[in-house]
Parts: C-alpha cells; structure tokens; sequence
C-alpha cells in the first residue's frame, strides 16, 4: 500500500508539474507583480485550456489524496 | 466604506470574482500547512517550539509564510518565482533575442511568462533540494535533537523533493487562477497572504513578552508606518502630454490632453527584495559549505557585520543596495527613449518640449531627479524594522509586520487589489472604496 502510495505519487506530481507548465502563462511576470499596469483579462479561456484545468484539477486531488494518505499510513 | 463593500458584494459577477479568491486562498493555506511526505510532523513542531533565533531564514520564511520552516508541500513558497521573474527581467537587458521578444507586445510577453515559469519549476527543485539537504543535516533548525527527516534514505528524500515541485507547480497555477478569474494578481496576492498570515502571531508574541503598553504604541507606529507609505505610493509627478488632432479617414482623432503620470516609487517594492536576497547570499554559503561548529575567521566577520541586522555594517550595506538597485531597476523598466519614441509616433508631445530626443532627455531628467526621493524612502522603511530589534526580539526585524519588506508588500498589493476591484465596480457606476 504504502508503496503504491508512492508511485502515485511520483507519477501524479511528475505529470501535474507537466500539466501546469502547459497551461498558457496569465500575468506578465514581475513587472505586474508589485503594483504594476492593470491589465484586463477580457480574453476568455479556449476549450482545450479548460480540459486542461479539469485534468490538473483531477490530478492535483489525486496528488493530496496520496500525501494525506502516505502521511496517515507512515505516522513517523 | 461599508456600503462600498456591500456594493462590491451586490454586483454577481464581482461577488463571484472575490468567492473564487477566496476559495482558492483556504485551498493554499490549507497546503501551507501541510506536512510534505517524509517529513515527521511532530519532530518539525518540537523544533520550531526550540528555534529562537529565525533570522537567517527570515527573508524566505517571510514568503513562504511560515511554510518553510513547517517543511510543508509548499515549503519554497512563492521565492522561485520570483527569482525566476526577476532573472528574465534582468536577461532581457542581456540577451538580445529576449529584447526582442519584449518589444513584441502580446505575444512576445507570453512568451517570456512562459520561459520564467520553465525556470520557475528548475530553480524550484533547486531550492526543495537545498532545504532537504539543510534539513537533512540539521542545518534548518539550529540545535535541535530531534530528527526533522527520520527516514533519509535517497529515495524519500527523492520523493520530498519532487512533492516540493509539484507543490511549486500547483501554487503558481493557483496564482495563475486568481490573476484569471478573481481579483488582483494572483502572485502577489499570495505572497500578501503569506506576510498577512503571520501579523496574529507576531502580534500574540509583542504582547506576550512586551506588555499591553508597548504592543499598543507598537500598533500606533504600524499605523503611522503603514499612512505614510500609503502616502509616498500614491504621489506622482503628472507630466502634460498634448496630443496633436489628426484625421484618419473620416473622424478625427486625438486633440487630447493628458498627462504621463510618474510615481515618486516607480520601482515598487523590488529593489527591496533584490537587496535582501542579495544581502542574505553570503550567509546562505557560509553555511552550506562551513562547518556549524567551529567557525572560521571570514565566516565570524560575516556574522558579525553582515548577518547580524543590528549592525551599522549591515544597516549602511542595505541601504545603499536598496538606492542603487531603485535606479537599477528603473532604468530597465522606463526606458525614456521608448517613451519619447512612442509618444513622437503617436503625435503627442510634452508643451515647451520638442519631441524625440530632447523629450527622452526631459523625461529622464525628470525621472532621475524624481527616484531619488523615493529610492531614499525605500531604503529608510526597509531599514526601519533594524531599529527596534529590542521590541520584536532578535532575528524577527524583517519578520516583523508594521515595517520594512512586509509593510511595502502589503501595502503595495492592497492597494494594486483595491484599485482592480474598484475599477470592476465603477463599470457598473457604483462608488468606490477610495475617495
């Protein structure tokens, strides 16, 4: 089990960090980070980023679900 | 002020907008508690109850909100992201093809979003990694007995690090969400979070050791802090621009005058930021690569003059970092050629002025006579916290919620947040929370 666990959760954080990475990038990076332009994000989402977001939305609940349960099955 | 809040809630597509923030808030901190796989759980609660001095973390406590030193999933926090942002920044200075891309617009930011969130996830494992291998050696936590890893075979340490990863990943999409459907920039709004998280126990612990007496003059100096930093971010210099009228087709355009508004702080709070990581750099060296027992004679004159925050060494250090990287950072973010150029394209210009060069000239002439005092500001609230080491205790200045980084950043962010969802509610003519 608690092996299992740990396949899970390699594979479930290996492919989350994919999925994010191919979400396109919303903010310009720093520039709007502390108090910059406002920009308005009239632009709204394609199909796929929305399959998207339900994929990595199914795996990160997949992800916490092994965390929690490796750190309730472990108990150190 | 109330019916503003009331009107902002009334408004369906803005009281979704602000539930959403929320929602995605409870989900982060929720993660920033939550202890990484690995990691022993009551170990890490023994030794923070032991840690008294968090002063060479602070600045990375400090934005991962109390997650790092929890080790929890999201233990980096939000500090690789902002490292990577400010390394592109700063490579679209050095590589031409960068410049390039940033002169595109649109599509050509998008592009460099998507090249720092690469670098985001690389520079991720690289700070998981480190703080297992200081936790590992027991470096986090100073003395403490017990073992923070009680498993350190490299195959769970492998699997902390990853989850650390993901854990990254997953916080700059969160962030990515909230700048998508909720309000304010998601990033910055988490690193607001993580600062505003610890005021409570901050506070708690004023109160606790110092007396009612102080904590009360303490609040009324946060108070004062917080209005006059509030006051300086708000000021600018509005520079007219007229707009010459001209005629495309069949309307006509232009005729308008306005103005170019710039801010006595242009820079934000980022040389701050660039300052402390810099500052704090030496240290992080010297103790991954010294021995924590016996220290040698560069390591102690370290210690002395630049880790600890009391002294002058330090002090002077950090200010005139943080005036240097003001005009820095400014110089890569307003660049007065591109301003002139553009406006001489449009057919604007600034009255008594010619436009072109002698308007790039003005304006940088104005722009550098402007930061001066507002790099001088900067660099006077992020020193202020280094003077009341007594009150807060050692090593919790830059911790310390009513001055310095924290301050700016929360200041900064709140008001960017306030404005965005003012601007939501004037489209609907409703007044708003500033007047």
């Amino acid at each position: 089990m608690k092996l299992f666990l740990q396949i899970l959760l390699i594979v479930t954080s290996v492919l989350l960090i994919v999925a994010v990475l191919l979400h396109r990038g919303r903010g310009g990076g720093l520039s709007s980070l502390f108090g910059g332009g406002m920009q308005s994000s009239l632009a709204g989402s394609s199909v796929a980023e929305k399959n998207l977001d339900r994929i990595t939305l199914g795996l990160g609940a997949v992800w916490l679900i092994a965390i929690v349960g490796l750190g309730l099955l472990v108990k150190i | 002020m109330l019916s503003a809040f009331r009107s902002a809630l009334a408004t369906p597509d803005l009281r979704k907008k602000i539930l959403f923030t929320l929602m995605i808030v409870a989900v982060y901190r929720i993660g920033a508690v939550m202890p990484a796989p690995g990691v022993s759980y009551p170990n890490v609660q023994a030794c923070q109850a032991q840690l008294q001095d968090q002063s060479f973390f602070s600045l990375l406590n400090l934005f991962s909100g109390g997650a790092l030193l929890q080790l929890s999933i999201f233990a980096t926090g939000i500090m690789p992201y902002i490292t990577a942002s400010i390394i592109v920044q700063l490579l679209t200075v050095v590589i031409p093809r960068f410049e390039e891309l940033k002169k595109e617009g649109q599509a050509g930011q998008g592009k460099l979003t998507q090249y720092t969130r690469y670098l985001t996830i690389a520079l991720a494992i690289l700070q998981a990694t480190g703080i297992i291998a200081l936790a590992d050696r027991g470096g986090l936590f100073g003395e403490c007995s017990q073992p923070v890893l009680p498993d350190n075979s490299v195959y769970t340490l492998a699997l902390t690090v990853l989850t650390m990863t993901a854990g990254t990943a997953v916080m700059m999409w969160l962030g990515e969400l909230i700048t998508e459907r909720g309000v304010g920039n998601g990033m910055s709004l988490l690193i607001f979070l993580n600062i505003a998280a610890r005021i409570p126990a901050e506070g708690g612990n004023i109160l606790n050791n110092q007396g009612g007496l102080v904590f009360f003059f303490v609040c009324l100096l946060g108070l004062a802090i917080i209005a006059s930093v509030i006051f300086v971010e708000q000021g600018q210099r509005r520079i007219p621009v007229q707009y010459a009228k001209r005629m495309i087709g069949r309307r006509m355009y232009g005729g308008t005058s306005t103005y170019l508004p710039i801010k006595v702080n242009q820079a934000g709070v980022i040389p701050v930021i660039f300052a402390s990581s810099l500052l704090y750099l030496p240290n992080l060296i010297g103790s991954l690569i010294g021995d924590q027992n016996e220290a040698s004679t560069w390591q102690r004159f370290l210690q002395t003059y630049l880790v600890d925050q009391s002294s002058w060494v330090h002090i002077t250090l950090y200010f005139a970092l943080i005036i240097f990287f003001t005009y820095f950072y400014i110089t890569i973010t307003f660049n007065v050629d591109e301003r002139a150029e553009e406006m001489k394209k449009f057919g604007g210009f600034i009255p008594g002025i010619r436009p072109g060069r002698p308007t790039a000239e003005y304006l940088g002439f104005v722009l550098s006579r402007i930061t001066l005092p507002g790099s001088i500001y900067l660099g006077i609230v992020a020193i202020l916290p280094n003077f009341f080491l007594s009150i807060t205790g050692q090593g919790n200045n830059q911790n310390f919620p009513f001055g310095g980084t924290a301050v700016l950043i929360m200041v900064g962010v709140g008001l960017d947040t306030v404005k965005q969802i003012e601007s939501q509610l004037m489209q609907r003519n409703y007044e708003g929370f500033l007047r």
